[in-house]
């Protein structure tokens, strides 16, 4: 039986996002721009998404003169990432059979 | 990368790949540190043993407080050029280092001040905690020049009491040195080849 697949996370950029977030404690703004090669207005609409559904916190601060966006992953996230993962665990399982 | 659906195949492929990229060897740039708080205390060693050799005043032990100064100006620096380009992301492991010698540090303010009110021999206690800290660190990202060097500068926490005199400043300086320049300049090495 197929999981459904979590629509938040289906979608490259916010799962290349949390990916980046799942594997480290926090990430700032810049890191997950250069690791994901996306442009810094389409990353800001999908932190946004991302910290309206609980999966991220997002804390702004300063460093230098330059302010500085750092995003952690929550439990929620964790969470919804590792169901995200199983649901498609079950889809190639399925497909492979 | 866009904001697009992808097929489940491409899903754990992405995950995989952001995952790997995330992950990187921590010899990187973690020299930096090392060099910063080991060219510091060498240079300030050299410093108090030059002026109380030259003029017998022993205040001249203030500078001792230089280092600290000297050091955070330093590591500020460092963590700004870093981070403007690359940005910055934290794993458990930095986090774990960062807490190692948070710790250190507060302990080696405390004793420097603490030599100040009450006289005891600060350089041995400074050497035992530093080569503590450098031994931590290299047993957690298992490097071993590191490992050595903080054992090294463990076990020299001895000399100072051998010498007499000013010149164990020196040979505080030179400890220093070898227990954190060298291992400093080993990691950032390792760190440029895997990029060449």
């Amino acid at each position: 039986m197929f999981k459904e697949l979590n629509p938040l996370l289906h979608s490259e950029l916010r799962l290349g996002i949390m990916s980046i977030l799942i594997s480290v404690e926090e990430a700032d703004f810049v890191y997950i721009r250069e690791k994901t090669g996306a442009t810094a207005g389409n990353i800001s609409v999908q932190i946004e998404k991302l910290s309206e559904a609980g999966y991220i916190e997002i804390s702004k601060g300063f460093l230098g003169k330059r302010t500085r966006t750092v995003c952690k992953i929550t439990e929620k996230g964790v969470t919804a990432f590792e169901e995200y993962v199983e649901a498609l665990k079950s889809y190639l399982d399925i497909k492979s059979r | 990368m866009e904001e697009k659906n992808l097929t489940e195949k491409a899903s754990l492929e992405l995950i995989s790949q952001m995952i790997t990229n995330s992950r990187r060897k921590l010899e990187d740039g973690n020299g930096i540190p090392f060099l910063i708080w080991g060219y510091a205390t060498f240079f300030v060693s050299l410093m108090v043993y030059f002026f109380i050799n030259a003029t017998g005043d022993y205040h001249y032990h203030f500078l001792w407080f230089l280092i600290p100064v000297i050091g955070s100006i330093g590591m500020t620096v460092s963590k700004r050029n870093k981070t403007k380009h690359a940005g910055h992301a934290l794993n458990f492991i930095e986090r774990v280092i960062g807490n190692i010698w948070m710790v250190i540090g507060i302990a080696s303010f405390i004793a420097s001040v603490g030599a100040f009110l009450v006289r005891y021999p600060v350089l041995p206690l400074m050497l035992l905690l530093m080569g503590i800290g450098t031994a931590l660190t290299g047993l957690t990202i298992k490097f071993k020049p590191v490992i050595i060097s903080g054992f090294i500068g463990m076990a020299s926490c001895v000399l100072p009491f051998i010498i007499d005199g000013n010149g164990q400043i020196l040979v505080f300086g030179v400890i220093y040195l070898m227990m954190m320049v060298v291992p400093g300049h080993i990691l950032n090495y390792k760190g440029r080849k895997k990029y060449v």
